[in-house]
């Protein structure tokens, strides 16, 4: 653990000692060397399933895919971010690459803690680099209500959560993630137990988010930079996630009847967020949108607390991160060259840039949830989880795949095929750093088809 | 008639046709006329933009920056009337209790199947 915390810890000095000229291929350089070092923690070896364990941190086989997906997506942030800050002076740009260091410092202690004061510690403490990039470097004047909204949502939600943390120690006397599966449930009083229970879990379900808390999520991304974006989707929602699947153990009998309205909540929105999805005008707000609908289906399968449900809610957890991140960069791309998000304005690109349009291919149909592609085997996995749960959960997890389709269809064939707009006429041709960036994302994410046992968590067999 | 002059390969508005001249009281005529020559004007300003050997960036539409407006916010301007309120209950709240009661009852009664 600490040849990868001690490098990103260090990538602080780097970036504000380098001098300019080597400013950006250093980070770069350091950030893929923390990344190819942090794929080594999949290999679990022990028994118990804990790995490079000490008294703070440890990893299992459900925090090693967001830990990777987490130190995979630093240097792709770089990547992102090289052209929009090349015109900033040099000080903005090593504060931006401190402040994405910091970040991800922040969720690898959020992933790797066995403590889960510590967890609920660097889960508030990345709310404020992403706040900081989300109204500093963003582009529009919404940038501060979406900052707003984005940390009161958040905080409001996760108060309650210190509470709760703090009843189980008091009562348990350890908070550790090792011990608390064999500890005494809690025994409150009735009605005290389903505040408890509330107070665990509205935290997790704001930040994943549940449809109807979903309000800040669309407004941070479409105002965050690409690198804000980017991480909020692929790692700051499936932190909500994470911590979701970690407290399921200790909430255990009182689950049984709570869940019903947040799995109502999360189904219903799966359909009503994809369908907003059909009417977006904005490219960045439809990804956004259809983010919340992959969660959606995410805390359902988290929510009805069977094996395959936690296991198709991890593997779609890392397949959605990689490809939500993979369609924001794509949006970026589009967004560099007309310095316009709408969708209108940026049609019929395969004329003009036949090459990226492969990659929106392959980003629209991982988003669609295309077999063999890990998005379709966590879908899958939840379909049937949730089809086990109650029979009538098929009707909306269908209609929600079918939407899902239908968007990701639109998305591509509204940006790719079509006339090209007449009045464009300065399109650069795509850079290769722009290829080197969505062949990045993508190839993971087909790779994973060959070895999907190492997404599987506890339950792979 | 005025200082309008068409562009070269539109038409003359119905309004400005002579065969039609006659029938129009003069102050319809001047404002018509006043009309064309603001069309006029915005199509010489975009077809200015457009040919401009210099310019690398998209011509900005305000008609389309509005539009773009509108769409992204919403609820700024939301009105409680009875249209919307019975559209956000039927598709936003009612849906809610039916799907409990749907899941409730069958995983109660039928065990899940």
């Amino acid at each position: 653990m600490l040849k990868i915390l001690i490098p990103t810890l260090f990538l602080l000095p780097t970036t504000w000692l380098t001098s300019s000229k080597w400013l950006w291929p250093t980070a770069l350089t350091q950030s893929m060397l923390i990344a190819l070092g942090s794929i080594t923690w999949l290999n679990n070896t022990t028994d118990t399933g804990w790995t490079a364990l000490n008294s703070y941190i440890g990893t299992d086989p459900l925090s090693t895919p967001l830990l990777v997906l987490s130190c995979w997506l630093l240097p792709l942030m770089l990547l992102a971010s090289q052209n929009h800050l090349s015109s900033e002076p040099i000080n903005r740009q090593r504060m931006y690459i401190t402040l994405l260091a910091t970040l991800q410092l922040f969720l690898i202690l959020a992933f790797g803690a066995t403590e889960m004061i510590m967890f609920y510690v660097m889960f508030e403490a990345t709310l404020i680099p992403t706040l900081l990039v989300i109204t500093r470097w963003g582009n529009q004047t919404e940038r501060l209500n979406a900052g707003t909204y984005f940390l009161f949502y958040t905080l409001a939600g996760s108060l309650p959560l210190l509470v709760a943390l703090l009843m189980l120690q008091n009562n348990t006397g350890t908070l550790s993630l090792l011990i608390i599966p064999y500890a005494k449930p809690l025994l409150l009083m009735p009605f005290g137990s389903k505040i408890w229970w509330a107070a665990c879990m509205i935290a997790f379900l704001v930040k994943m988010p549940l449809y109807g808390m979903h309000l800040w999520l669309p407004k941070a991304h479409v105002e965050a930079p690409v690198a804000g974006s980017m991480v909020l989707a692929a790692v700051l929602l499936k932190l909500g996630g994470y911590g979701m699947m970690r407290l399921m153990i200790v909430l255990d009998p009182l689950s049984k009847e709570m869940v019903y309205p947040f799995i109502v909540l999360a189904l219903w929105g799966v359909i009503m967020t994809g369908s907003i999805c059909l009417r977006q005008t904005d490219l960045k707000s439809l990804i956004a949108y259809s983010s919340v609908s992959h969660m959606g289906l995410v805390a359902g399968g988290i929510l009805i607390q069977t094996p395959w449900g936690f296991t198709g809610a991890l593997i779609l957890m890392i397949a959605h991160g990689l490809a939500s991140s993979a369609l924001f960069c794509l949006a970026n791309t589009n967004y560099e060259r007309t310095h316009s998000r709408t969708m209108l304005l940026a049609r019929g690109l395969q004329i003009a840039l036949p090459l990226m349009t492969t990659w929106w291919f392959i980003a629209s149909l991982a988003n669609l949830a295309l077999p063999p592609l890990p998005n379709l085997m966590g879908e899958l996995m939840i379909l049937t989880s949730l089809f086990n749960w109650s029979a009538w959960t098929l009707i909306l997890t269908g209609i929600g795949t079918l939407i899902t389709a239908a968007y990701s269809l639109y998305m591509f064939l509204m940006s790719q095929r079509g006339p090209l707009p007449q009045h464009m006429l300065a399109l650069p041709p795509s850079y290769t750093r722009e290829h080197l960036l969505m062949a990045l994302h993508l190839i993971p994410l087909l790779l994973i088809i060959l070895k999907p046992a190492l997404l599987w968590g506890w339950f792979a067999c | 008639m005025a200082d309008y002059r068409e562009a070269p390969l539109a038409t003359r508005p119905k309004t400005l046709d002579p065969n039609e001249y006659f029938n129009l009281s003069p102050d319809y005529r001047r404002a018509e006329a006043e009309r064309a020559a603001l069309r006029a004007g915005l199509k010489r300003q975009y077809q200015l933009q457009l040919n401009n050997p210099h310019r690398k960036e998209l011509i900005e539409d305000p008609a389309l920056n509005r539009w773009v407006y509108a769409r992204a916010n919403p609820y700024n301007h939301f009105k409680a009337t009875k249209k919307t309120s019975l559209l956000g209950a039927l598709f936003g709240v009612a849906p809610l209790f039916i799907l409990y009661y749907v899941f409730k009852t069958d995983r109660v009664c039928y065990g899940g199947r």
